[in-house]
């Protein structure tokens, strides 16, 4: 009897905080948790909403963690030596118990991440959520390209881990993109073998780019997260917020009752509480815990069970081993750089006699050029108030259509790259047939 | 300079202009060693000693290389020999690296390089961006920025074998002839 009200005690001491009995429970909630310090005390219900937001970063920020945990499981059973790589992914897939849903999982979790973080900047961009609103301090900006950064972590994460399998994809995807890198002009040799630590693929690279998806990246991502969100605290909440804070109208309240030593006291017909107004927080938002806390795990849940579905649906391909003589043909990079690929397939120019590879122009000038572009763009942005945190606010029409379609660009690029393009890079409709191709010459 | 500033603001009377001095030579202490710090970390990530293949190495006896293509595998190169004179030229694509495949063209084809008419009968054909070289290495289609490279090749001269030299790049009119 003692053991079961002990128990009790402990579990309401552990748990009270997600489901606060009153107001003032709910404040000291978010106090007392640990895990819910980061929250704000309150919230408005434009925050909450699943049209506004979407909840595409907390997606993208479950998608890591799943991939945290699945991936701490595959670095006890994944041996990163060239020898060994291919076979003990082999053994993931075919031998070791689960092991195949883990690796399919952590694949799945990978994609979707790129997808949603993705989304999320669109959707960051179409709402005007990178604009400051009226609260001090705010730095919206900035926020923007954090975001941006952890958008090219995320794509390098990708871009790291699937080359540690050691197949044929791994391996050609390691002599495209460190091409690519060695294509800058000047520095573009020595960034290359800095990061193959070596001139020709081999175990130096394959630990290299290991260390970088296991430890650097990550905690990288950790790191920037942790201020991404910090900043959306200082900035004053999502920008839906400040939107319902800009739209409310003033409302006119009594007096409030208090003692006046003005001369204007004793005239007759006004006071010098001619008209008071507030703004008030109190109709729109409702306490971080349980509201907030409910939405985040259901989102968790619902991303969980998306991923565990997916994985089982999709297993995870694995090539032949990587063999160097041997390009696949067509060799193509995983669907979120096939717009890169496609790029660099059309932009080698020529000057007179002067030829410029495509590898620079479409591999680094052009995703440079896009970067650029986006972390300009919110100080060019001079657009009013009344466009921050509003799906497609009619001032902002014409940058939003800009942004728009380079975003239809880069996916028509994509559909391309994946569904149109076959044996040496022709182009085939998806119900022409390829013709045979040698597995030998 | 408000560092210095803030410094003597948060001192009392007397000795200030020695504590300034250690604290920045502290300072600039720290910050040397942080930098050593970095740059040994940074330096020791880039080797000293490749433990790679040579790019200089034998192939074999002449008379023993097959007439036509030989293709070596795991040099991604592509040696011809045409009765008693040979040539090599690389397999290793210029746009981005790929090992570019050898193509047989069913009837001669007339082309011109640089201002020479050629016959040809055969070609490279990159699969990864779709890049075309003629038999003699040209890029005519696709990406490629600049044509295949091509190798010198020599005799040995202890035991009369063909070295590739992959450290020199030599013109396409090249012959090795024996």
């Amino acid at each position: 009897m003692q053991v079961v009200q002990e128990t009790a005690k402990l579990y309401k001491k552990l748990t009270w905080t997600w489901n606060p009995p009153s107001n003032k429970e709910a404040g000291d909630a978010i106090v007392k948790n640990l895990l819910l310090h980061w929250f704000p005390n309150k919230i408005t219900q434009g925050s909450l909403s699943w049209g506004y937001s979407m909840w595409l970063g907390t997606i993208s920020f479950v998608l890591f963690l799943i991939l945290c945990g699945t991936g701490l499981v595959l670095m006890f059973l994944y041996v990163p030596s060239v020898e060994r790589a291919y076979s003990s992914v082999k053994d993931i897939e075919y031998v070791i118990s689960f092991g195949w849903l883990l690796r399919s999982m952590h694949r799945i979790s990978a994609h979707l991440m790129v997808a949603t973080v993705f989304l999320h900047m669109i959707r960051v961009f179409l709402t005007g959520a990178y604009k400051n609103g009226g609260s001090i301090g705010s730095n919206r900006p900035l926020n923007w390209i954090i975001g941006l950064v952890l958008l090219i972590t995320t794509l390098l994460l990708s871009f790291t881990g699937y080359l540690l399998p050691w197949d044929q994809l791994a391996y050609w995807a390691i002599t495209v993109g460190t091409n690519i890198a060695s294509s800058a002009p000047l520095v573009g040799e020595s960034i290359r073998s800095f990061l193959l630590g070596g001139s020709t693929i081999d175990q130096s690279a394959l630990i290299r780019f290991y260390v970088l998806h296991v430890f650097f990246l990550p905690v990288m991502v950790l790191f920037l997260f942790a201020y991404h969100m910090w900043r959306v605290r200082k900035d004053g909440g999502l920008a839906a917020a400040d939107r319902e804070a800009l739209t409310q109208k003033p409302e006119i309240v009594a007096p409030v009752k208090a003692k006046t030593y003005s001369l204007l006291g004793i005239t007759n017909g006004s006071t010098v509480h001619v008209q008071n107004t507030m703004i008030d927080e109190e109709r729109s938002s409702v306490a971080s815990s349980p509201n907030l806390l409910r939405r985040i795990l259901l989102v968790s849940l619902l991303t969980f069970i998306a991923v565990a579905v997916l994985a089982i649906v999709f297993r995870a391909p694995l090539e032949a081993p990587a063999n160097p003589t041997e390009t696949p043909n067509p060799a193509k990079a995983p669907w979120y750089f096939l717009w890169l690929q496609e790029i660099v397939t059309v932009s080698t120019i020529k000057i007179g006699s002067f030829t410029v590879n495509g590898a620079l122009v479409g591999g680094i000038l052009l995703p440079g050029f896009l970067m650029a572009l986006a972390v300009w763009w919110p100080y060019r942005d001079r657009t009013g108030l009344n466009t921050v945190g509003v799906w497609f606010a009619p001032e902002r029409k014409k940058q939003n259509m800009i942004f728009t379609a380079i975003c239809v660009l880069i996916i028509v690029f994509t559909i391309i790259g994946t569904f149109l393009r076959g044996p040496y890079w022709n182009f085939y409709w998806p119900w022409e047939a390829w013709p045979a191709m040698p597995v030998k010459f | 300079m408000s560092l210095q500033k803030l410094f003597q603001k948060s001192r009392g009377q007397g000795n200030e202009s020695r504590r300034l001095f250690l604290e920045k030579i502290g300072f600039v202490g720290m910050v040397a060693g942080l930098a050593g710090f970095a740059y040994q970390s940074v330096r020791s990530l880039i080797p000293n000693v490749l433990y790679e293949p040579a790019a200089r190495f034998k192939v074999g006896l002449p008379d023993r290389i097959a007439d036509g293509m030989t293709f070596l595998e795991d040099k991604r190169l592509y040696v011809f020999k045409e009765g008693k004179s040979f040539y090599a030229i690389s397999g290793v694509c210029t746009h981005l690296g790929c090992t570019v495949k050898y193509a047989k063209l069913n009837k001669l084809k007339k082309v011109e390089v640089g201002g020479q008419q050629k016959e040809i009968d055969f070609e490279f054909h990159c699969p990864c961006h779709g890049s075309k070289f003629y038999g003699d290495g040209t890029n005519y289609a696709g990406p490629a920025p600049t044509p295949l490279h091509w190798y010198k090749l020599e005799l040995a001269p202890d035991d009369g074998q063909l070295v590739v030299n992959m450290n020199e790049e030599v013109e396409q009119n090249f012959r090795l002839t024996v």
